[in-house]
């Protein structure tokens, strides 16, 4: 039995390792734990998945591309990827939304999380998994709280190119001018998701 | 005319309800038949496939408790046993090998990843020797490195959608802050292949600042003696040897001792299933009997009435087997899911292979074992007495 254990343990060793990184769409790693962090005053969660292909298809993305500013490479997805949403609640009573959409990055994926009220603003942010060396600059506090209290109005008008724009967002203070790229994407991500959210949940005939 | 046919499916269902519970019966067990026919085939394909793709026959690794390194490995890259690339020369000259090729497994830590960081798997392979242990590997985009120290790297599919990497971008490995270019993303395989990011052999061992390996991979020469070369390897200083066919043996040999058992719940599912199918025949029979007698009465033989009763049987084997199997097709991939759920390794790839020989065969078994079943209700309705049934009218 030792010897059945050692040879499966080296299978799954050579089989299972690369499942380390193999995950595709943007999950919360440990969503029992983030959600509670993430929304405090939550007492649980339910998961629900959203994908632009169940949702309308091809006119839908057409849509989306549009609302990102015709620029491709800011949805950078497949259409049947499936978008994970978080229902938070107290209780039975609603409380908002976590949902997290991957952007590129200029060594890599950045997770980009957005937490969002009822009515769509954002009240925290959260950068799961961003690489470089300006990566910590990006995950502290100080950048996130920028972002609370904007809604998909506030990005509207955002270039996703330049990610250059209007009010509020103008405001936003780049803590790492060395890695713009990484900054844009964040930009974009944000964009991404408030647009994505708004078809998935807030806009009229999406299901709530 | 009416035929014994329209006869027997009328009588059927004068009880729809017996008929219909009967009828689920034969179609659960058919259902659970089939899915665990198929599942024995598509495991044992879906098995070989990925050990096909692994592309070698034969890994050879430090001696040492594996699932310590595994573990140690995922918890922060430090820990692995590590062997000297001069083993992979004196392998190579063993008559039995055609390719042998060095690999490097390096994780760092990533502090950016998550709340409390994460690992970064990379995989060191030599430009010259693994392209050619996996030609099925297809490019979406770019190629293979062609220097082992060029500081480039190549991304399975899902690594590159999951970094969102496209040919020419850079990566950075964590803890030692080294741009990567990449060169070349893979098609998806469907195997671990799609989450792998392959740096050259010679940059990885650089960054990880090591001049040794974790594992050889051998391929065998074809009619080679693969027990006589694993003999050699056995007597190798601190290695391991890994067989795949040994892995596959031992999976298959795990995997068939549950097998065995839940075989045996369909078996006794068939025969709960089958007992109902007598039962109802069985009743229908008795409650019956003057009709029957009747129709003896206006000429009917005892193997007219056998033939009307079996052909009974046969609707509702026959329709039940048949919406089982249909049922099984359909379902195939919640089966997939369910098994995928409690098993601890699965093989990637489909796990319920269903083909038309085995719904023909399984089709074929409850037809045969109903039949068999309604031999004895049948054969009561051929002796039934006519005269003795009309006087108890």
């Amino acid at each position: 039995m030792k010897k059945y254990f050692k040879v499966i343990t080296i299978f799954l060793f050579f089989f299972g390792l690369p499942e380390a990184f193999a995950a595709i769409g943007c999950d919360l790693n440990d969503p029992v734990r983030d959600v509670a962090r993430l929304f405090p005053g939550s007492s649980g969660y339910k998961m629900r998945y959203a994908s632009i292909t169940e949702l309308g298809g091809e006119p839908l993305l057409k849509k989306i591309k549009e609302r990102l500013g015709g620029n491709s490479k800011v949805l950078f997805a497949p259409i049947d990827v499936p978008y994970t949403i978080y229902e938070v609640y107290n209780g039975s009573t609603k409380l908002g939304y976590i949902h997290g959409v991957n952007q590129k990055g200029q060594y890599g994926g950045t997770q980009v999380f957005i937490i969002q009220n009822l009515n769509g603003t954002i009240r925290n942010f959260y950068i799961q998994k961003i690489s470089g060396p300006a990566a910590a600059k990006f995950r502290s506090p100080a950048f996130g709280i920028q972002f609370i209290g904007m809604s998909v109005k506030d990005f509207g008008g955002m270039d996703a190119s330049t990610c250059k724009g209007k009010g509020r967002i103008t405001k936003v203070v780049n803590p790492a001018p060395e890695a713009e790229a990484d900054f844009m994407g964040i930009m974009r991500g944000l964009k991404k998701n408030l647009i994505l959210m708004d078809e998935f949940v807030f806009s009229a005939g999406a299901k709530k | 005319m009416i035929s014994r046919l329209h006869i027997a499916y009328e009588d059927l269902f004068r009880k729809k309800t017996r008929t219909v519970l009967t009828l689920i019966g034969i179609i659960l067990s058919s259902w659970v038949l089939v899915s665990l026919l198929g599942f024995n085939k598509g495991f044992e394909l879906a098995l070989n496939r990925d050990i096909d793709n692994m592309g070698y026959q034969v890994m050879v690794m430090a001696k040492g408790c594996p699932y310590e390194a595994a573990t140690m490995m995922l918890q922060g890259g430090r820990g692995l046993r590590y062997i000297e690339q001069s083993m992979v020369e004196n392998i190579s000259k063993e008559p039995e090998v055609e390719a042998i090729t060095p690999i490097l497994m390096q994780a760092f830590f990533d502090p950016n990843k998550g709340e409390s960081g994460g690992i970064a798997g990379y995989y060191g392979v030599q430009a010259k020797s693994y392209p050619g242990m996996k030609p099925f590997l297809k490019f979406k985009s770019g190629g293979w490195f062609h220097e082992d120290d060029a500081p480039q790297v190549v991304m399975g599919f899902e690594a590159a959608e999951l970094e969102q990497r496209e040919v020419g971008d850079m990566i950075l490995v964590p803890e030692k802050n080294v741009e990567l270019k990449v060169v070349g993303i893979l098609e998806r395989t469907g195997s671990q292949d799609d989450g792998t990011i392959f740096v050259p052999l010679k940059t990885l061992q650089k960054i990880a600042g090591t001049d040794k390996i974790t594992t050889i991979g051998i391929k065998i020469k074809k009619g080679a003696d693969m027990a006589a070369l694993e003999e050699k390897l056995y007597k190798l200083p601190n290695m391991q040897v890994v067989s795949f066919t040994q892995v596959k043996q031992t999976i298959m040999k795990l995997i068939s001792t549950a097998r065995v058992m839940v075989l045996s719940i369909a078996f006794i599912a068939i025969i709960i299933a089958m007992v109902g199918v007598a039962n109802t025949i069985l009743m229908s029979v008795i409650e019956r009997k003057q009709e029957i007698g009747i129709l003896k009465m206006m000429g009917a033989l005892p193997g007219d009435i056998f033939r009307l009763v079996w052909t009974e049987t046969l609707i509702l084997c026959a329709g039940g087997s048949a919406i089982g199997i249909v049922l099984a097709l359909l379902f195939a991939r919640v089966t997939d899911l369910v098994v995928r759920q409690i098993l601890p390794y699965v093989p990637n790839g489909g796990l319920v292979s269903i083909d038309v020989v085995l719904a023909l065969e399984t089709f074929g078994v409850i037809v045969a074992v109903g039949l068999l079943s309604g031999l004895f209700p049948a054969w009561k309705a051929g002796r039934v007495r006519p005269l003795q049934t009309v006087k108890s009218e």
